[in-house]
C-alpha cells in the first residue's frame, strides 16, 4: 500500500525574490508530480513541518514545480532562509483544482490579492495554453504597495496578450506609481464583461474574498459563477484529517476552490 | 453457533497470547480498564464488561503521537506496523465506531496506513451487552446492544458458559483449531441469550424514551443551522475537548514533524474541532471563532454532514461524551432540545 504521508524528495533548484515578503521556490522532484491548475501540494521542510501551497507554475511542466510563498510563520519563515541545493519534501497533488471544464467556452474574470495571484498564475498558464478553448481573460490584481506586486516581470507580457486584460492596483498612493489606487474591489466597478458568459475565480486573504464575493453578487454574478480559493488550515491534504470541513465539503479534496453556491448557506463559511 | 464452557474460553484466550498481544477489560480498583494480559499469567483474569468501557478501542487503531513516516539517510519511508492485538470486551457500539471511521480512513481514495494495517491484523472478540450505563443510548440511533457485524468472534454468556458467534474467516480458523473446546450450541442456550437481548433492548429503550425525537436526528440538527439555541446548549462548555478525545468516532488529526537523531519523523496527533484555531485560514482569519459555532459544527458534522457524505451517522450512542463532560452536557438532551425547542421565529436574518 502506498503511504500518502511519505513525501517525494525534491531539490530546491532556484529561488526567485518576487517582493520583500514573497519568494518563488523552483523545485525538481525526484519523480515528476503531474498536477492540474489549482491542485495543491504539501511542502515539507524536513523536521520542521509542512504547509499547503498551490504551485504557481505551468501544469504542463510536472518535472519542475514553482511554488510562490509569502513569509508568514514558522514554516514559511524558515523556507525564506533557504539557499538553493536544499532537499525538501512534496506530497500530493491534492484537491480538484480549478473547474476548467466549466470555464471552457466562457470569459474568465481572475481576481487576486497579494500572494493569492500565485495559484491563479497556474490557471493563467493553462488558459494561455489553449486560447481557443476560452473567451476573454480579465485579471484584476491588488497588492498593498507597488513593490508587493507579485510576478512583475510577467505583467508586461500579460498586458500585451490578445484577449487578456490585466489591471493591477495598490491599496494606497505611492511615489512613482501611475496605475490604479484602491482595494481590488474598486477595479470591479467598471467591469466591461458579459456576465451571462463569465466565470469569476478569486484567491486572496479571507476578508478580500468576502468583499469580492459581495461585489460580484451586486454586479449580478450568479453564485454558481463564483469560485473561491478557501485556504483553510489543512493537515493531511486528502480528506481524512477532518480539519478543513465546511458543511459536507472537505476543502482539500473537494476544493480548495469551491463554488460560492455550495457554501453560501453555511454560516461563517467565508469567515 | 458454538458453545464453550468457562474453563474452555480461558484456555483459548491463553493460547491467543502466542500470536497476539491480548488486551482485555480488567478490574483495577473501582474501574474496569483495558489492560494487556501477561502471556505468562497462569489464569488470565478477564473482567467481562457488562457494557462498553469508559475508554474506547480507538487508540488500538488510531493512536495519538504515532509516527506515520520518517525521513532518514535512506530517504523518506512509511512507519512499521504494530504487533497484532487481540481485543476483548468490544461491544456493539465499539464495532459500529470502527465501521464509521473505516469510511474515512480505509474505504476512501486515500488510506490511513496505520488504521488499515491494524484493521487487518487485530483480532476482535466482541461481546453482548448484559447491562447498560446510564449514558448509553444506542437504541436512540436505532442500534441494538449486541454485536451484529464487524467482529471475528462474539461471545454471550448463556447456560453457565459462553455462546460463540463466528463473524469472519479469521474467527472461523481460531474456532476450527480447537474442535474439542467449541461445541455446537444447544438450542435452549441460544433461546436464553435471545431473551436476554430482547430484555436489555427494552430496558435501554425505556431508559431513553424521554429523549426520543419524532424527526430523524439529521433533521432535528439541520433545521437549527441558523437558530440561536446553540448558545444555550453550549453555555457550560469549557472547551476541554474531552468529548472529542473519548469519542470512538472522532478522528481528526494533525501531522506534526519533529527532528530525530537520525533525521526527522512525522507524528499524527489527535486534534479537536473545539480548538479555536482548528479552522483558521491562510491570512489569519478564523471562521469559527465563537465557541457556539464550533459547538454547532461538532453536532453538524456528526449528525448532518457525515451521514450525507458517508451514509451513516458519526455517533454510536455510546454516551462516553456524556460521562466525560465536566459541563454536564448530555448529547441526548441536546439532540432532544434541538428538536423540541426549535422555533422558526428564531431564524436569524440571512447572513451574507
Ligand atoms: C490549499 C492551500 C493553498 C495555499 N497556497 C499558498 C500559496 O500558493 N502561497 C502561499 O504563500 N501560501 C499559500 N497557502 C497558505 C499557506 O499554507 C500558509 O501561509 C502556511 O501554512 C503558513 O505556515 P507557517 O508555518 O509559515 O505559518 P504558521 O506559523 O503556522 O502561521 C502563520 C499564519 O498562517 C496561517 N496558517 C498556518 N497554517 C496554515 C495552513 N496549513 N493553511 C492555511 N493557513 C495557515 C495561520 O492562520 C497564521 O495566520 C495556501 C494554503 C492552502 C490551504
Ligand atoms: S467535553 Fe463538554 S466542556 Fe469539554 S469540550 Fe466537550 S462539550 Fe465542551
Ligand atoms: S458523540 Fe458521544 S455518544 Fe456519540 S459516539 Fe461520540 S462519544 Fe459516543
Amino acid at each position: 500500500m502506498s503511504n500518502a504521508f511519505v513525501p517525494v524528495p525534491a531539490l530546491l533548484e532556484d529561488i526567485v525574490t518576487e517582493t520583500p515578503t514573497i519568494k518563488t521556490f523552483v523545485l525538481r522532484p525526484e519523480r515528476p508530480l503531474p498536477f492540474k491548475a489549482g491542485q495543491f501540494v504539501q511542502l515539507e521542510l524536513p523536521g520542521l513541518g509542512e504547509a499547503p501551497f498551490t504551485p504557481s507554475s505551468d501544469p504542463r511542466e510536472p518535472e519542475r514545480i514553482e511554488i510562490t510563498i509569502l513569509k508568514t510563520g514558522l514554516v514559511t519563515n524558515a523556507l525564506h532562509e533557504l539557499e538553493p541545493g536544499a532537499i525538501l519534501g512534496l506530497r500530493g497533488p491534492f484537491g480538484k483544482g480549478y473547474p476548467v471544464q466549466k470555464l471552457a467556452g466562457h470569459d474568465v474574470l481572475v481576481v487576486g490579492g497579494g500572494v493569492g495571484l500565485a495559484p491563479l498564475r497556474a490557471l493563467l498558464y493553462h488558459l494561455y495554453a489553449e486560447p481557443d478553448a476560452y473567451g476573454r481573460v480579465s485579471i484584476r490584481y491588488g497588492a498593498r504597495s507597488p513593490e508587493e506586486l507579485c510576478f512583475q516581470r510577467q505583467h508586461e507580457e500579460w498586458v500585451a496578450r490578445e484577449a487578456v486584460d490585466f489591471t493591477p492596483t495598490i491599496d494606497r498612493p505611492a511615489a512613482g506609481w501611475k496605475g490604479h489606487v484602491g482595494l481590488v474591489t474598486t477595479l470591479l466597478d467598471d467591469l466591461d464583461m458579459d456576465l451571462e458568459r463569465t466565470y469569476a475565480v478569486s484567491c486572496g486573504p479571507e476578508v478580500m474574498l468576502k468583499f469580492v464575493t459581495w461585489k460580484l453578487l451586486d454586479l449580478g454574478f450568479a453564485p454558481e459563477r463564483i469560485y473561491l480559493s478557501m485556504n483553510r488550515n489543512m493537515s493531511c491534504g486528502m480528506g481524512i484529517c477532518g480539519r478543513c470541513n465546511i458543511g459536507t465539503h472537505y476543502l482539500c479534496k473537494d476544493g480548495p476552490d469551491l463554488c460560492y453556491a455550495d457554501i453560501k448557506d453555511i454560516p461563517y463559511a467565508l469567515g | 453457533m458454538k458453545y464453550v464452557d468457562r474453563g474452555g474460553l480461558a484456555f483459548f484466550l491463553k493460547g491467543l497470547a502466542q500470536d497476539y498481544d491480548v488486551y482485555a477489560p480488567r478490574q483495577v480498583g473501582d474501574e474496569l480498564v483495558l489492560e494487556r494480559v501477561d502471556p505468562d499469567e497462569a489464569q488470565p483474569e478477564v473482567a467481562w464488561n457488562e457494557h462498553r468501557l469508559a475508554e474506547s478501542y480507538k487508540p488500538f487503531f488510531f493512536q495519538t503521537g504515532k509516527v506515520v513516516s520518517r525521513w532518514t539517510a535512506e530517504g523518506p519511508q512509511g512507519a512499521a506496523p504494530t504487533r497484532p492485538r487481540a481485543l476483548l470486551g468490544v461491544k456493539a457500539c465499539d464495532l459500529k465506531a470502527l465501521q464509521i471511521v473505516d469510511k474515512v480512513f480505509r474505504d476512501h481514495t486515500f488510506q490511513e496506513p496505520a488504521w488499515c494495517a491494524a484493521r487487518e491484523s487485530n483480532l476482535i472478540i466482541a461481546g453482548d451487552c448484559t447491562g447498560s450505563a446510564d449514558s448509553c443510548f444506542c437504541t436512540l440511533l436505532d442500534d441494538v446492544p449486541w454485536p451484529k457485524s464487524g467482529y471475528d468472534l462474539s461471545v454471550a454468556p448463556s447456560d453457565g458458559g459462553w455462546l460463540v458467534d463466528v463473524g469472519s474467516q479469521k474467527g472461523e480458523a481460531h474456532v476450527a483449531a480447537h474442535p474439542t473446546l467449541f461445541r455446537e450450541a444447544p438450542a435452549h442456550a441460544v433461546q436464553a441469550r435471545d431473551a436476554a437481548r430482547a430484555e436489555l433492548k427494552a430496558r435501554l429503550e425505556a431508559l431513553n424514551a424521554r429523549y426520543r425525537t419524532r424527526d430523524p436526528l439529521e433533521l432535528s440538527v439541520s433545521k437549527n443551522l441558523k437558530t440561536r439555541i446553540w448558545a444555550k446548549l453550549a453555555a457550560t462548555c469549557v472547551q476541554c475537548n474531552a468529548c472529542n478525545l473519548v469519542c470512538p468516532t472522532c478522528h481528526c488529526f494533525l501531522l506534526h514533524d519533529v527532528k530525530t537523531p537520525d533525521g526527522s519523523a512525522r507524528l499524527s496527533m489527535w486534534d479537536s474541532c473545539f480548538h479555536s484555531g482548528y479552522a483558521r485560514m491562510a491570512g489569519g482569519g478564523t471562521p469559527r471563532l465563537q465557541l457556539t459555532e464550533r459547538f454547532k459544527n461538532h453536532y453538524f458534522h456528526k449528525f448532518v454532514s457525515f451521514p450525507r457524505n458517508w451514509g451513516v451517522t458519526a455517533c454510536t450512542g455510546c454516551g462516553r461524551c456524556i460521562d466525560a463532560c465536566m459541563g454536564r452536557i448530555d448529547k441526548r438532551d441536546c439532540l432532544y432540545r434541538l428538536e423540541t425547542e426549535w422555533l422558526p421565529s428564531e431564524v436569524l436574518g440571512e447572513i451574507h
